[in-house]
């Protein structure tokens, strides 16, 4: 019972304020659309050089826990996802928000991105040694039929037309070819701009499909339609209602924290299987995208489950699981750390502190969630003749923000008025982000299989991980016409 | 009425306020002005060309710490990332040679420059300071056949070796294709987006070899997943000392990813020399020191101005021909 005992790790007062002050400025930083806990952690790095190394570790570690959970209540309360893994939560967050119910929704979120969170801690703790060899399973095949499973939801994604859908997926995987291609070196659709040579930055893309669309969506509306909101709006959800998302929250959570542990898009891809599958075994299917509380519970259980996935083969391997591990490893560089196998046999102190700084910080943001939820949910209350005009300032700082680049507001500003015009027309904006996340995966991943296969690519059959996505992706396309099939024979 | 004396009142006070803090800043131009032949006379702005928390941008704020105790003045980073480091370039560009916008430069700048086309030619720079230097070294799965770098040769003369590394046009593209030629054999170049998915694919037998930096590879070397077969550098690595270096064996391919600070020709030469010093001394401080130790380095990673100097134009000079002989560049 080691691990235990070791909980006095974080109870001195100076480390138990640091965790507490990440998570709080991780939940705020992530709550603002362009600024990332990525970013928050690069910029705070150099300063924790004067803390010891496990508590800059774990407050290091507490914001990435926090701003995972904030991208949530910005996506919910203004459909400005605050970090990309929240771009999923938005789907059915806004729509709830909308119909005056934000802090169910937020309420909600807190507590499937705590029990999201936790579970995958507890899997880190006690697996991570033995789950994080699954990294080196998972070669360029194995991703590309990983990612051709997510994209066979692209049809059924939302509740929109399966057609108009497909073609806002295809908007999307086009929108991913931007920039130089992986394998061969040439520039695509660049036009000699230097910002699009890396590809479309994704924060932009983002902002402008739902928040700034949305700006133009209440623009159009007429000002005489207003209704008052009802004050149920801060009414949080009910036990029942937390009840009837549990098997949700339990299926995300096991995404997240499988899809967490492969070292590619962690949090925003897992958000998107998350949804995904629970829209598939939902009996409310309908509802998704009109404001399902399941809807919000999947992704936010996905994302938060694939902080503690990504952080296995962080420590484990010393390999980073996300865009944010990536900083905390430089992290563990700048104090003379070492993540990997080392640091389980040779450091066990400093993994207990992060499991429990980690652990600490879910808490931490459950209470801060459920209390803010009844502040915050009162912005869903404020008048739109103010609230739209702050949002979109937001826009323009939030895209500029990120790379200090005009170039991504103009991408923000067109990808608003395009997806405006998109949802005028029936589009939904779930495909179009689903095909930006994969598309890149699915292109480099096929490319690079073709150059390890010595361009035959009957060699995926030699792949069992790989077959096995695809059997799934098959069966998620097929299941449905070779049942009624058989049904209609029965019935003759 | 009380309503609008009180409103006068906060307008007159407001007024009062304004102006007192025009004032404070007025005066503070003038005392910019009077000092402005002095360097450093303002915030020094280091330009990058990638993501906040990459090697890059981490080296670039390490060593920061303490150039700002040294210089007795401000510094910070402005990231400008597109098109291999031609937008920090364009960007430097645009500023006056006066020493206080600092281009942090990599081998990714020198060979976008040897490509062509590039906003910035080799000689409108002078280098300040080396921050880092560390060696390609050639990994392969500790499980394959291959035990000496002979062995890889071999294989790769009967099959392409399937060569791992980071973006087509990078330094590991380059130098892979380089020890290919040089060492007469071939390799099938498979870009990954990163040193870590590189490591993750070589332990899972995905890619036959690959160039890393050590310290990508350093655990695995060390849990017996990974072996090393030759170091790409002129002399061994104090950390490798039974790992041949590809020169010792008569090929010639020397790379590494080599990291520093530049800033735009023209600059006055005192300016440079305390630049230079303020680096220098910051980089010896045990603030950055362990920093380079955390990140499998040592202080051979540091030089100065005149050594850096050549250094990139040496690094420029074997880019442009190896672009030129592959038929990257004309």
């Amino acid at each position: 019972m080691e691990l235990i005992s070791k909980i006095t790790l974080i109870l001195d007062l100076t480390t138990f304020l640091l965790i507490l002050g990440s998570t709080i400025v991780g939940v705020l930083i992530g709550a603002l659309p362009g600024l990332s806990s990525g970013m928050a952690i690069a910029l705070l790095l150099p300063f924790t050089i004067y803390l010891e190394p496990n508590q800059a570790i774990a407050a290091m570690a507490a914001l990435y826990c926090g701003g995972t959970f904030g991208g949530s209540i910005t996506a919910i309360l203004i459909n400005a996802p605050g970090a990309p893994p929240a771009a999923a939560t938005a789907f059915d967050g806004f729509p709830m928000a909308q119909n005056g119910q934000a802090g169910k929704a937020l309420g909600m979120a807190a507590v499937s991105s705590v029990i999201g969170g936790i579970i995958s801690l507890i899997v880190l703790i006690i697996f991570a040694p033995t789950l994080a060899k699954i990294a080196y399973k998972f070669g360029p095949p194995e991703y590309f039929a990983l990612a051709i499973f997510g994209l066979s939801m692209l049809a059924s994604i939302s509740s929109k037309s399966p057609v108009k859908n497909l073609i806002g997926g295809l908007i999307g995987l086009f929108v991913a070819t931007i920039g130089v291609h992986l394998t061969t070196g040439i520039s695509r659709f660049t036009f000699s701009i230097d910002e699009l040579f890396e590809g479309v930055s994704f924060v932009p893309v983002l902002i402008g499909l739902f928040a700034m669309s949305e700006i133009f969506v209440q623009a159009s509306k007429s000002e005489l339609l207003l209704e008052r909101i009802k004050f149920s709006a801060i009414k949080l959800p009910s036990i029942t209602e937390f009840k009837n998302c549990g098997k949700t929250i339990l299926r995300s959570t096991g995404i997240g924290t499988f899809i967490g542990i492969l070292p590619a898009e962690g949090g925003t891809v897992s958000a998107m299987i998350g949804y995904n599958e629970a829209r598939r075994w939902s009996k409310n299917k309908e509802n998704f995208g009109k404001g399902e509380i399941e809807g919000v519970a999947a992704p936010e259980a996905a994302n938060n489950s694939a902080t503690g996935g990504a952080m296995i083969p962080t420590l484990a391997l010393g390999i980073p699981g996300s865009a944010t591990t990536a900083v905390i490893l430089g992290g563990f560089q700048i104090h003379g750390l070492r993540a990997g196998p080392y640091l389980f046999e040779q450091q066990p102190d400093l993994l207990y502190t992060i499991f429990y700084g980690m652990l600490l910080a879910n808490f931490i943001f459950l209470v801060f969630g459920l209390l803010g939820a009844k502040i915050f949910s009162r912005i869903s209350l404020i008048p739109r003749g103010f609230l739209w005009p702050s949002v979109f300032v937001f826009c323009l700082v939030g895209s500029y923000g990120l790379s200090q680049s005009m170039v991504d507001v103009y991408i923000m500003l067109i990808s608003g008025v395009v997806g405006f015009f998109l949802r005028r027309s029936g589009f939904s904006p779930a495909p179009i982000i689903m095909g930006i996340v994969l598309g890149q995966l699915v292109e480099n991943s096929l490319a690079q299989s073709i150059i390890i296969f010595d361009q035959n690519l009957f060699m995926f059959f030699t792949r069992p991980i790989a077959m096995t996505f695809f059997i799934l992706t098959f069966l998620s396309l097929f299941y449905k016409p070779i049942k009624n099939l058989l049904t209609e024979r029965k019935s003759k | 009425m009380r309503g609008i004396a009180m409103t006068k009142k906060i307008q007159s006070l407001f007024l009062s306020f304004t102006l007192i803090v025009t004032s404070f800043i007025g005066l503070g131009q003038v005392a910019t002005i009077a000092v402005a032949d002095e360097f450093p006379s303002k915030p020094i702005e280091v330009v990058t060309h990638a993501g906040l928390g990459g090697g890059t941008d981490t080296t670039a704020r390490m060593l920061l710490i303490r150039t700002r105790k040294n210089l007795k003045n401000n510094a910070y980073i402005t990231p400008k990332k597109g098109d291999g480091g031609n937008k920090a370039m364009s960007y430097v560009k645009s500023k006056p040679r006066d020493g206080h916008t600092v281009l942090a430069i990599t081998p990714t700048h020198l060979f976008r420059m040897a490509r062509g086309g590039a906003a910035l030619n080799i000689d409108d720079f002078v280098g300040v300071a080396r921050t880092t230097v560390d060696p390609i070294v050639i990994f392969v799965n500790a499980k394959s056949p291959y035990k000496t770098i002979e062995d890889l040769i071999k294989a790769g003369n009967k099959k392409p070796i399937k060569y791992g590394g980071t973006n087509v046009g990078s330094v590991d593209h380059i130098s892979g294709l380089i020890f290919a030629r040089e060492a007469k054999t071939k390799i099938a170049f498979v870009p990954f987006e990163g040193g870590g998915a590189i490591m993750t694919n070589l332990v899972g037998a995905q890619i036959d070899a690959a160039g890393l930096n050590l310290d990508e590879g350093k655990d695995q070397l060390e849990s017996g997943e990974l072996r090393v077969l030759a170091v790409m550098a002129d002399e061994r690595l104090s950390a490798l000392p039974d790992t041949p270096t590809l020169k010792e064996k008569g090929i010639n391919a020397s790379f590494a990813t080599v990291r520093g600070v530049v800033v735009l020709k023209g600059t006055p030469a005192d300016t440079i020399a305390k630049l230079e010093k303020g680096f220098l001394k910051a980089m010896a401080h045990p603030v950055y020191q362990n920093y380079l130790t955390g990140a499998g380095l040592d202080a051979s990673s540091v030089a100065g101005s005149a050594a850096w100097d050549a250094e990139i134009k040496k690094i420029y000079k074997e880019a442009r021909a190896a672009l030129v002989s592959l038929g990257l560049a004309k």
